[in-house]
C-alpha cells in the first residue's frame, strides 16, 4: 500500500461533482507519481468506504467540491480534517459523511493517516446530470493539480494556513 | 393547527421532510413523507451503448453502487440474449453476498442499533454508533471496521477495483479469479461467520434483552399488514443476486411468483402531485390509497418483507435465526405467520446478513469458482432485457430496452426505496398517530421515535452527489397552521 493517498471524490455525471474524477484525470500519468510513494484513486463512493481506503495510509489528500455558497464558483481552499462538523445522529447510511466516518476512525482507533487534508473547489452546479464541468469548476482544474503536486512534495503538505493560503493565491 | 416538518436536508433542498399536522389541542390531523430521488437519471442513460450501464449506472447511489452494477449487470445479459456460465454465476454472487453482509452490518451497528442499544430517549449526543461502541465495548468496533474490510477485500478480488467493481459486463465476467485468491477469500469467509455469530450474541444480549424494544416491537405504532416481496429460489428461500420473485399477502397466501421480465404485469406506478418519488403497487390488487390490508395493493420489500415472502434461509445459522425469530414474534417457527412490525426489520437484517455470510464462507470452498470459462460472449442481440436483485434496502430493478445496435432507447429503474415509498409514509403516519394525542406534549422522544419508523426502511435519500460537507441534519419547523409562522427550529445533526 503506497504512503501518500490522493483519494479525488465526487461524481462524474453530476456536473461540478465531477471536479474530483476531473483532477484524478489530469494527474494520472504524472512523472512525480512514477518517483513518489504516491497513489491517486477516484471514488464515486461515500459511507463507511473512506474509513476503509484511508486506512492503513500515511498523510493523504481528499479532493471533493464544496458549497458555500460564500466563494466564487471555482475557488479552491485547503481545510484541515476537523474543519467538517460531522453529522453523528444518522437516520440513513446515506447520511455517513467524509468528516463522520474521520470522526468515527479516530474513536474507534483504526490507524488512520497522520496527515489529512482536504482541498475543496466552490461549486456552482452539484444538480444537473451532465459529464461536463461549469466553465468556473473547469478552469480551476490545472491549479489544483498544481497544488496537489506541491502538496505531495511537501511543499503544501506541512505548510502553516498563512503559506498555503499564499500558495493558493500564487 | 400548527404543523411540524422534520426535514433532512440535503442538496436536493426542499425534499426529503415529513410533514406533521397538528390540531390546536395536540392530536394530529395528517401526516406526509416526502424523499428525493435522483431525477432524470433513466433519460441520461438514453442513447449509450447498454454495456456501459453497468458502469455508469453505479453513479445512482455512493453507499450501494454494487447492487446497481449487479442489476445493470444481469438486464444487459438479458438484451443479448445469454447465459452466463456458472462459474460466473458463482462469483458474482459470492461478491454480492460480500457487499451484503457489509451494508447490513453498517445499518445494524451505525443506524438501527443507538435506537435500541441506546435507547430512544438517549440524548441524540449519545444515540449513535458511538453510543453503541460505548455500551459494547471498543473491540466490537474494530470487528466492525474488520468486517467491511473482509468484504471489500472480496470485492476487490472478484470485482476487480477495490472501489467500483466492473468485472460483471455482457455474458458473464471479465476476470477470473486465482487459487491464491480463493484460499484468502475462504479465509475471510469464516472470519465473517464468526462475524456474524457475534452480532446475534449483541443481538441476544443488549437489544432482545431489553423488554422495552420488544414492546416497541410488537406495539401497533409500527405494525403494516402489507403485501411482501422478495427475491427466492427454487425452494423459496430467501437469495439477494437471483431467483423468482415472490409476493405473499398479509395473510401469507402466495399473491404472485414470477420471472424477473415479467415485473411490468405485475407492479404498477402511483402518482402523488406533491411527491417525485413514485408509489409503486401491485397492478392485480390495485392502489386503493395509503391503506394496508389484503385489498390494498401496497407492498413492502425490505429485509422483513424478504423473510416473509420466503420460506426460510439457505444457511444452516441463518436458518435457525429465522426460526428463532418467528417464534418469538408469532408463536410459530415455520414464518407461515407473517411478521408485520416495521421495527422488526433490523432483526430481519441480522437474519440476512448470517445468511450472506455462510453464502460467502460456503461458496468460496466451491471449486467450480476456479474455473477460467467466465464469460459467454453475446453473438446476437433481443434488444430488451431486465434486471432485479435484492439491494439492501429492497427489491432493485432495471430494465432497458435498445436498438439493434445495443443503444440504449428506453431505460426503467425501480430501486429500494420507492417500492417502500407507500408503507414508509404509512409507518410514519401509524407512528406519529400511535405517539401524537390530544393533549401530550412532543417531545425529543416522540420525533425520534417517528424518525424509527422510516429508520427501518434504511431509506436512500438521493445520494447522488457526493460533494462536501455532506452531512444531512434534521430539521423540525413548528409553526402555526393559522398564520404560517414559524413558532420554532430546531436543526439537529449531532
Amino acid at each position: 500500500m503506497k504512503s501518500v493517498f490522493i483519494l479525488c471524490l465526487g461524481n462524474e455525471i453530476v456536473a461540478d461533482d465531477g471536479f474530483g474524477f476531473a483532477v484524478s484525470r489530469e494527474l494520472e500519468g504524472d512523472p512525480l507519481l512514477d518517483n513518489e510513494d504516491v497513489e491517486v484513486e477516484f471514488a464515486a463512493r461515500a459511507g463507511y468506504y473512506l474509513i476503509d481506503c484511508l486506512s492503513g495510509r500515511r498523510r493523504a489528500l481528499i479532493v471533493d467540491t464544496i458549497r458555500t455558497e460564500r466563494d466564487e464558483p471555482g475557488t479552491l481552499r485547503f481545510h484541515e480534517k476537523d474543519a467538517f462538523t460531522s453529522s453523528r445522529h444518522l437516520t440513513s447510511s446515506h447520511q455517513i459523511s467524509l468528516p463522520t466516518a474521520l470522526r468515527l476512525a479516530e474513536e474507534l482507533k483504526v490507524p488512520m493517516p497522520e496527515r489529512i487534508d482536504v482541498l475543496t473547489v466552490e461549486a456552482l452546479d452539484l444538480e444537473t446530470l451532465t459529464e461536463q464541468l461549469t466553465p468556473q469548476v473547469a478552469a480551476a482544474v490545472p491549479r489544483a493539480v498544481e497544488l496537489i503536486r506541491k502538496w505531495i512534495t511537501e511543499e503544501v503538505c506541512y505548510a502553516s494556513h498563512e503559506e498555503r493560503k499564499t500558495a493558493l493565491e500564487a | 393547527m400548527r404543523s411540524i416538518t422534520i426535514d433532512p436536508i440535503t442538496r436536493l433542498e426542499g425534499h426529503g421532510k415529513i410533514h406533521l399536522f397538528v390540531k390546536d389541542d395536540g392530536e394530529l390531523a395528517n401526516c406526509y413523507f416526502q424523499i428525493p430521488e435522483l431525477r432524470g437519471f433513466e433519460k441520461f442513460c438514453q442513447g449509450r451503448p447498454v454495456e456501459e450501464l453497468a458502469r455508469i449506472t453505479t453513479r445512482i447511489c455512493g453507499v450501494c453502487p454494487d447492487a446497481h452494477h449487479m442489476a445493470a449487470a444481469k438486464a444487459t445479459d438479458a438484451v443479448f440474449g445469454v447465459t452466463i456460465p456458472p462459474a460466473a454465476f458463482k462469483l458474482r454472487t459470492l461478491m454480492y453476498n460480500a457487499f451484503f453482509a457489509g451494508d447490513h452490518t453498517t445499518h445494524f451497528y451505525a443506524l438501527g442499533g443507538p435506537d435500541f442499544v441506546c435507547g430512544p430517549d438517549a440524548p441524540a449526543a449519545e444515540r449513535n454508533i458511538l453510543g453503541v461502541i460505548a455500551k459494547v465495548g471498543l473491540d466490537a468496533g474494530k470487528k466492525v471496521i474488520g468486517m467491511r474490510a473482509a468484504g471489500q477485500k472480496i470485492i476487490e478480488m472478484i470485482g476487480g477495483k477495490k472501489v467500483h467493481p466492473v468485472t460483471a459486463i455482457p455474458g458473464g465476467q471479465a476476470k477470473a479469479i486465482s487459487k491464491t485468491e480463493q484460499e484468502e477469500i475462504a479465509k475471510l469467509g469464516d472470519q465473517m461467520v464468526e462475524f456474524a455469530k457475534f452480532t446475534v450474541q449483541v443481538l441476544n444480549d443488549i437489544v432482545l434483552s431489553n423488554k422495552a424494544y420488544l414492546e416497541m416491537i410488537l406495539s401497533d405504532s409500527y405494525a403494516h399488514q402489507t403485501y411482501n416481496m422478495g427475491l427466492v429460489d427454487e425452494n423459496n428461500k430467501v437469495t439477494f443476486y437471483d431467483g423468482k420473485v415472490r409476493v405473499v399477502g398479509p395473510d401469507g397466501k402466495e399473491h404472485a411468483k414470477y420471472e424477473p421480465a415479467r415485473y411490468l404485469d405485475y407492479v404498477a406506478e402511483h402518482v402523488e402531485s406533491y411527491s417525485y418519488l413514485k408509489y409503486p403497487y401491485l397492478k392485480k390488487i390495485g392502489w386503493k390509497g395509503f391503506v394496508d390490508g389484503v385489498d390494498s395493493g401496497v407492498y413492502k420489500a425490505s429485509p422483513l418483507s424478504r423473510l416473509n415472502a420466503s420460506d426460510g434461509m439457505t444457511t444452516p445459522l441463518a436458518q435457525a435465526e429465522y426460526e428463532r425469530f418467528y417464534e418469538t414474534l408469532t408463536g410459530d417457527k415455520s414464518g407461515k405467520k407473517m411478521v408485520h412490525s416495521t421495527l422488526a426489520t433490523h432483526w430481519a437484517r441480522v437474519v440476512e446478513l448470517i445468511n450472506a455470510c455462510e453464502v460467502v464462507q460456503k461458496m468460496a470452498r466451491d471449486e467450480e469458482i476456479l474455473s477460467p470459462n467466465v464469460r459467454t460472449i453475446p453473438t446476437g442481440i433481443v434488444g430488451e432485457g431486465v434486471g432485479i436483485v435484492e439491494a439492501p434496502r429492497g427489491t432493485l430493478t432495471h430494465h432497458y430496452r435498445t436498438d439493434n445496435n445495443g443503444i440504449v432507447v428506453e431505460a426503467n429503474l425501480i430501486v429500494g426505496t420507492t417500492n417502500n415509498n407507500a408503507p414508509i409514509s404509512m409507518s410514519v403516519k401509524r407512528a406519529a398517530e400511535g405517539l401524537i394525542k390530544k393533549g401530550s406534549e412532543i417531545t425529543e422522544g416522540t420525533l425520534n421515535r417517528i424518525e424509527m419508523a422510516f429508520r427501518a426502511y434504511d431509506p436512500c435519500f438521493g445520494c447522488a452527489t457526493h460533494s462536501l460537507p455532506g452531512e444531512m441534519p434534521m430539521e423540525v419547523v413548528v409553526h402555526d397552521a393559522e398564520s404560517g409562522e414559524v413558532v420554532s427550529t430546531t436543526r439537529r445533526h449531532c
